[in-house]
């Protein structure tokens, strides 16, 4: 008999036993999804937020990505999983920022639920929140490609090597565009200083 | 030399902006979804493979049964030519048809019904008996389906709303999950489909705020 009560779990989202029928490809696949999710989530939903996204469409976002990564676990090659979780990315990004939900944030969203880890009270949060607020908007203000080179380089600290391999250019043209991407940030951020959330500090 | 302000700002926008915690229990939610997408797929890889096995066996059946027809002998057709071909109906054995590997409870689908292979498994006398779906419950159900539908796979959407329909019988988002199936169905290709169920969602819901959203997926 059908297992009725583990069917209703399935269906609203609940972790029911193992997957009945998932679990046993996952485990024959080169690349498993549990470690896909593990190595990769916080990089997807740290671009997708860099990308413009909100908390709530980057967690989506996120889940979109690797909903498309699970659907073609058994053609990623494990040496790459990172260059196709960032094409996922890019590709649901436009998508979503395409679409209807695209919010600009506000405080309430910024803060939500989440304790900050190095939280040192309101003042230190709201800090931290006008930080954030002041390089999304940078961020908006730049050409779409100098604008994901500087999230790989100052956001996820990434090398030039391995920048042009999620871009899928040569290192020097990874290098002169990573250049002049830091230029124009520069140059907009310059625009700018008088918004420091930082006050006084450098 | 002192570092620049505007390189100093900078980089202190990157480190507010690395200190960003993700929402709490999203990587599990992600995880559960990317699981549940390995499971839809293999189901959907099972299904189809069933399907094809059926007819495989359903064509030798009466392959065989047109045969036997052909070479009866003349005197034994003159004699009970009138007796149907009562073979052409019997249901594939278990020779002819191929040994289908698929889990148990889509199996037994299969089995129960060769021609609605997506009819029900678990819409039995336990379901009814299961206390009504939370709207908590449908609005998690629905997100399922949207997002399949917005991750560029009409099918998935389609298999969640079944099982919206089935599993839960959603009643809360009934108007919702209707729209989601006619974009699912004009998204997979099957705008004939999508537009009848848009005319008569539009029919039956005059008043709906969702009518002028399927009004759009009505042919002229």
């Amino acid at each position: 008999m059908p297992d009725i009560a583990a069917s209703r779990d399935e269906v609203i989202g609940i972790p029911s036993k193992p997957f009945r029928v998932g679990l046993g490809q996952a485990a024959t696949s080169k690349l498993s999804i549990d470690s896909l999710v593990a190595q990769h989530y916080t990089f997807v939903w740290r671009i997708l937020r860099g990308l413009g996204l909100s908390r709530a469409d980057a967690e989506d976002a996120t889940q979109q990505v690797f909903m498309i990564a699970a659907r073609k676990l058994d053609d990623i090659d494990p040496d790459r999983a990172r260059s196709f979780v960032y094409g996922a990315a890019l590709r649901v990004a436009n998508n979503a920022r395409r679409g209807l939900r695209r919010r600009r944030e506000v405080l309430s969203d910024e803060t939500s639920d989440e304790p900050e880890p190095d939280f040192r009270g309101p003042e230190k949060l709201a800090e931290l929140v006008q930080a954030r607020q002041l390089l999304a908007q940078v961020l908006d203000e730049m050409p779409e490609k100098h604008r994901r080179l500087i999230i790989l380089a100052e956001l996820e600290q990434l090398e030039v090597p391995e920048i042009a391999a999620l871009e899928g250019i040569p290192v020097g043209t990874a290098a002169s565009r990573l250049r002049v991407a830091r230029e124009k940030f520069r140059a907009v951020l310059g625009t700018r200083r008088d918004q420091n959330p930082f006050g006084d500090e450098p | 030399m002192n570092p620049d302000p505007v390189d100093q700002l900078g980089a202190r926008l990157f480190e507010a902006a690395r200190s960003e915690a993700i929402p709490r229990g999203a990587e599990q939610r992600a995880l559960e979804a990317a699981r549940r997408e390995i499971g839809q797929k293999s189901s959907r890889k099972a299904l189809s493979s069933s399907r094809r096995n059926w007819l495989a066996a359903a064509a030798c059946v009466a392959l065989a049964a047109g045969a036997a027809l052909l070479l009866r002998p003349k005197d034994a057709s003159l004699g009970i030519s009138a007796e149907p071909p009562t073979i052409a109906h019997s249901r594939p054995t278990p020779p002819i048809a191929p040994r289908v590997e698929m889990p148990s409870e889509t199996a037994a689908t299969v089995r129960s019904n060769p021609v609605a292979p997506q009819s029900a498994p678990s819409a039995g006398p336990m379901a009814a008996r299961l206390a009504p779906a939370s709207l908590s419950d449908e609005v998690s159900a629905l997100k399922v389906a949207s997002t399949a539908l917005s991750g560029g796979d009409p099918q998935a959407a389609l298999a969640a709303l079944d099982r919206y329909d089935r599993v839960l019988k959603g009643q809360k988002l009934r108007a919702e999950a209707t729209l989601i199936r006619i974009e699912a169905l004009s998204r997979a290709g099957q705008s004939e489909a999508a537009s009848a169920l848009a005319q008569r969602f539009v029919a039956q819901n005059p008043g709906n705020p969702l009518v002028d959203r399927a009004r759009s997926f009505v042919h002229e």
